[in-house]
């Protein structure tokens, strides 16, 4: 009862009094308010710091520009001398203010919002006064709003002050000026992303940090009261950030205040992007081992999958034509493989880091959301074919004319070998890749080649055992007219790939593209005959490559204007209409990362497929698992929210959701329960059974809240 | 192979360091939590019995300087007077606790409704805060819109100007009423979610 009528006494202090019999300072039960000019002549030539100033009762607190659950920043409106301008107030770095389940960001004791006075040319020199108009709230467990008009007399001059500063007014400003918060030096990042229930905030300023808080500049973007973790990292840190439970759609920026020990406080506005997972100091030596282990397994497993497959029949080919040579040369083909896979390998994760680094988010498999090198892969890959199967000989364009077979598949071609397998290779995701890949990329470049060097030799294993072993080599038979058999029979695995890529452009790019593409076939198939018909002449030769170039030419400049040129009924939402009619269309939802919540928020299991065109394991498991009949009743049953995210093409949502699961491709199947935010993610080859296995552990079917 | 697969798979979700998952009761979109209250009569009132009709929850706290902004003006009262005409359910919820500022016996209370004109269809005594934790209500007056299938569909301030003045209510923008309005006509509400302005809540620390 005390407070209330405490309340019911409110003084609106000085409010009314005429502007020019009002004091520079104000009294209320709680506070001292008080303007701070430590110069009292204004100057066009000087900078006028001055500042407002707040002296708090004990338990007493004025708020920040974002207060927070509750509360108003002061505000002040100005009379100024003409030719006289205030820039706004200018608000020191804030404290959390816990008032049980609710946090508000303000300040307690005292605080000075320091702000700039300008005086112009033309301002009439003379004595003048600086009149401000003054509303706050000021709380304890109780709020008081208050206003008072306050005065400042001060004398405008024309040139430089010809007084003396007030030592005492210029250190209580230059102290607060001290805790303005300052934009992040150059070279530091902020980078934040969004996960389940919020955000993962990671700041590099170059040294370890233990100690931070965050204070977002908007009011509905972060669930205030909300621990926020720290994770220091070698370079920085990682906040983990709980978001507002409205927030309908991911701000494009993070933009706010970080408080850093040693009081330095700084205006961050962050940028979407991946988050490393692991915190640096966590990465041991045993769990690189671990990682690495994985990934030269996956590697292995790479050569059995359907992309690799093509390129590594090559391979065996040439294994069964050098079969004649030596020991020491074979080991040799080997070797310039495994360096061929190596280098790639290398340089597509440099690539991957480097285009991340410069601000994109890409993620494995990048280069086929790119319609040119889908354009450029597809060619060649119907020119190996038209190669195999007869139509020229390749060795003869190549490296030139030679005695036998296994003589003419010179170090350049055992290298390019190991190049195009790593190129096909990388839609594929082999199981145990797909978290050694994401665990990887979200570790310093270091990390991340030494696990793909693991992988790339896991690749190259098995051929290069094959080399080691002349005696497995000595039972596969004698080279002869068998051969050409075999080669015209590799061609089909080649056409095959070809078909498979020309429906990748087709899904993702629409028809006019894959007009294009078929058109450049043309071209490859009269560029071909020119290399049959007239073998070993430089002419056939020039005009050949003249037929390359044109190709390669159209596969830059197509992609620009096909997809570019048609949005209407040839756009790349072409490819996505046909898809959204085919067989899934009625189950299948498009993922969204608000879909996923409000799937949860009814109660509903939610199973996201992230798929991609051009990966041939996720294809392969949506026919033999996701799609089958008693699998799809299943999900029924469970009344599953079924969401697809397709990666076909550059989708920075969908980057930023698999790296928040700690991945960095597709596939990845993520099954989420009410009530929990950490989905269960199913292997990354699928069976019926393995669904139907995660299905069945479900808590009993959510079928409540979704009438 | 299976198990494997499985095996490799855990250590992979083990090694994440997901965030520790917390789940918001109460969100604009998704179904209110139901709950059960003591009104200042001493009957029980049960959210999920009002199904299809319009509820509205009003934070209330007579101390607070926000409060009385709506409550000395009338505004508060001409809103509950409207909309109770129109169906809506009115809880106006005290979740003050015992010894904090806005803490009314029900006696106190209803003396108080008489004494304001006031006309809610209900004041729900919280002084546990249950029903302001599960809405996750952070200041009075904090508004909560419920549609007749028990969504909801306004969670925020009361009106566009954040200030305890009286003077700021003509002419501001009205957030429950523009809610009600769109949603009786069928039309989605425009502005679902606002920062709600005024006290805090005085929840039992």
């Amino acid at each position: 009862m005390r407070r209330i009528a405490f309340i019911l006494g409110i003084i609106h202090l000085l409010a009314g009094s005429p502007p020019g019999r009002a004091a520079s300072s104000a009294d209320t039960a709680n506070l001292r308010v008080q303007l701070v000019f430590p110069q009292a002549q204004l100057s066009p030539v000087a900078k006028n710091e001055a500042g407002l100033y707040f002296k708090l009762q004990p338990g007493w607190h004025v708020y920040w520009q974002n207060a927070g659950d509750s509360g108003e920043p002061p505000q002040i409106q100005w009379t100024l001398p003409k030719g006289v301008t205030a820039g706004p107030l200018e608000f020191p770095a804030p404290q959390r203010l816990p008032l049980g389940p609710l946090m508000d960001f303000g300040y307690e004791n005292e605080v000075l919002f320091p702000f700039s006075v300008q005086v112009a040319k033309t301002a009439k020199p003379g004595p003048a006064v600086v009149h401000a108009k003054m509303k706050w709230l000021v709380c304890k467990d109780v709020c008081i709003p208050g206003k008072a008009d306050l005065d400042e007399n001060v004398q405008i001059v024309a040139g430089a002050p010809a007084t003396g500063v007030n030592q005492a007014d210029q250190a209580l400003v230059n102290r607060f000026i001290a805790q303005l918060p300052v934009p992040l030096p150059a070279g530091d990042t902020a980078v934040f992303q969004p996960a389940a229930t919020g955000f993962r905030l990671a700041v590099d300023t170059g040294e370890r940090e233990t100690q931070a808080e965050f204070f977002p500049d908007d009011q509905d973007v972060l669930d205030n009261p909300a621990p926020q973790k720290v994770t220091p990292t070698a370079k920085g840190l990682i906040l983990d950030l709980k978001k507002d439970a409205n927030l309908m759609a991911t701000p494009a920026r993070l933009n706010g205040v970080l408080e850093l020990a040693g009081g330095r406080n700084y205006q961050v506005a962050a940028t979407p992007g991946a988050v490393t997972v692991v915190a640096t100091h966590r990465t041991t030596a045993g769990a690189i081992a671990r990682i690495a282990g994985l990934a030269f397994v996956g590697g292995l497993l790479l050569n059995l999958m359907p992309c690799v497959f093509p390129v590594l029949f090559l391979k065996g080919l040439a294994l069964v034509q050098s079969g004649a040579e030596a020991r020491h040369k074979l080991r040799a083909h080997g070797f310039v493989y495994t360096i061929g896979i190596l280098v790639s390998f290398w340089a597509l994760v440099g690539a991957l880091l480097g285009l991340r680094a410069a601000g994109a988010t890409l993620g494995w498999g990048f280069q086929f959301q790119s319609p040119v090198f889908l354009f450029l892969l597809d060619g060649l890959f119907f020119f190996l074919g038209l190669a195999l199967a007869g139509q020229f000989e390749i060795g003869l364009t190549l490296t030139g004319a030679g005695q036998s077979l296994a003589s003419r598949q010179g170090y350049a071609g055992s290298f390019f070998t190991g190049v195009l397998a790593v190129v096909v290779a990388t839609p594929c995701t082999a199981p145990f890749m797909g978290a050694a890949i994401g665990y990887a990329l979200a570790q310093s470049a270091g990390i991340a080649f030494a696990v793909f060097t693991a992988l790339a030799l896991g690749l190259a294993a098995p051929y290069v055992a094959l080399t080691l072993q002349p005696s497995w080599t000595r039972v596969l038979p004698k080279p002869g007219a068998w051969m050409e058999v075999l080669k015209q029979a590799a061609s089909l695995f080649m056409f095959g790939t070809v078909v498979w890529l020309t429906w990748v452009v087709a899904q993702a790019y629409g028809a006019a593209l894959v007009a294009a593409v078929l058109s450049s076939f043309l071209l490859l198939a009269i560029a071909g005959w020119f290399l049959g018909r007239w073998p070993g002449k430089g002419w056939a030769k020039a005009v050949a490559a003249a037929f390359l170039l044109v190709v390669a030419a159209v596969g830059f400049a197509a992609p620009n204007y096909l997809v570019i040129l048609l949005p209407g009924n040839l756009s790349p939402e072409d490819g996505r209409l046909l898809e959204q009619t085919a067989r899934r269309s009625t189950a299948w939802q498009p993922w969204s990362a608000d879909a996923v919540q409000r799937g949860l928020a009814s109660s509903r299991p939610v199973f996201v497929d992230f798929t991609a065109s051009w990966c041939l394991t996720c294809q392969v498991n949506e026919r033999v698992a996701l799609d089958k009949p008693d699998v799809m009743s299943a999900f029924g049953e469970h009344n599953v929210v079924l969401l697809k995210a397709d990666w076909t093409r550059q989708d920075s949502a969908i980057t930023q959701a698999l790296a928040a699961l700690g991945r960095s491709g597709v596939p990845v199947y993520a099954l989420y329960t009410p009530g929990s935010n950490a989905p269960e993610l199913l292997p990354q080859v699928l069976t019926p059974g393995i669904v139907m296995d995660a299905l069945a552990k479900l808590p009993t079917a959510g079928t409540e809240g979704t009438r | 192979m299976k198990t494997l697969v499985r095996l490799f798979g855990g250590a992979a979700l083990a090694a994440m360091l997901l965030p520790a998952p917390g789940f918001a009761q109460a969100r604009v979109g998704a179904p209110a939590p139901d709950f059960s209250a003591t009104d200042s009569h001493g009957r029980t009132e049960t959210l999920s019995h009002f199904r299809g009709k319009y509820v509205v929850l009003e934070w209330h706290n007579r101390g607070c300087p926000y409060t009385r902004k709506h409550y000395i003006s009338g505004n508060m009262q001409a809103l509950q007077r409207e909309w109770t005409a129109k169906g809506v359910v009115w809880f106006t919820v005290i979740s003050s606790a015992r010894g904090e500022q806005g803490y009314v016996t029900p006696s106190e209370e209803n003396a108080y409704l008489v004494k304001m004109h006031a006309d809610p269809t209900a004041v729900l005594m919280d002084p546990e805060g249950k029903v302001g934790r599960l809405y996750d209500a952070k200041t009075t007056p904090q508004m909560i819109v419920i549609d007749p299938s028990g969504k909801m569909i306004y969670d925020g301030a009361i009106d566009n100007r954040p200030t305890p003045d009286v003077e700021d209510i003509k002419g501001a923008d009205n957030y429950v009423s523009d809610a009600l309005t769109e949603a009786m006509e069928g039309k989605a509400v425009a502005t679902p979610y606002t920062r709600p302005y005024g006290c805090s809540v005085k929840y039992a620390e």
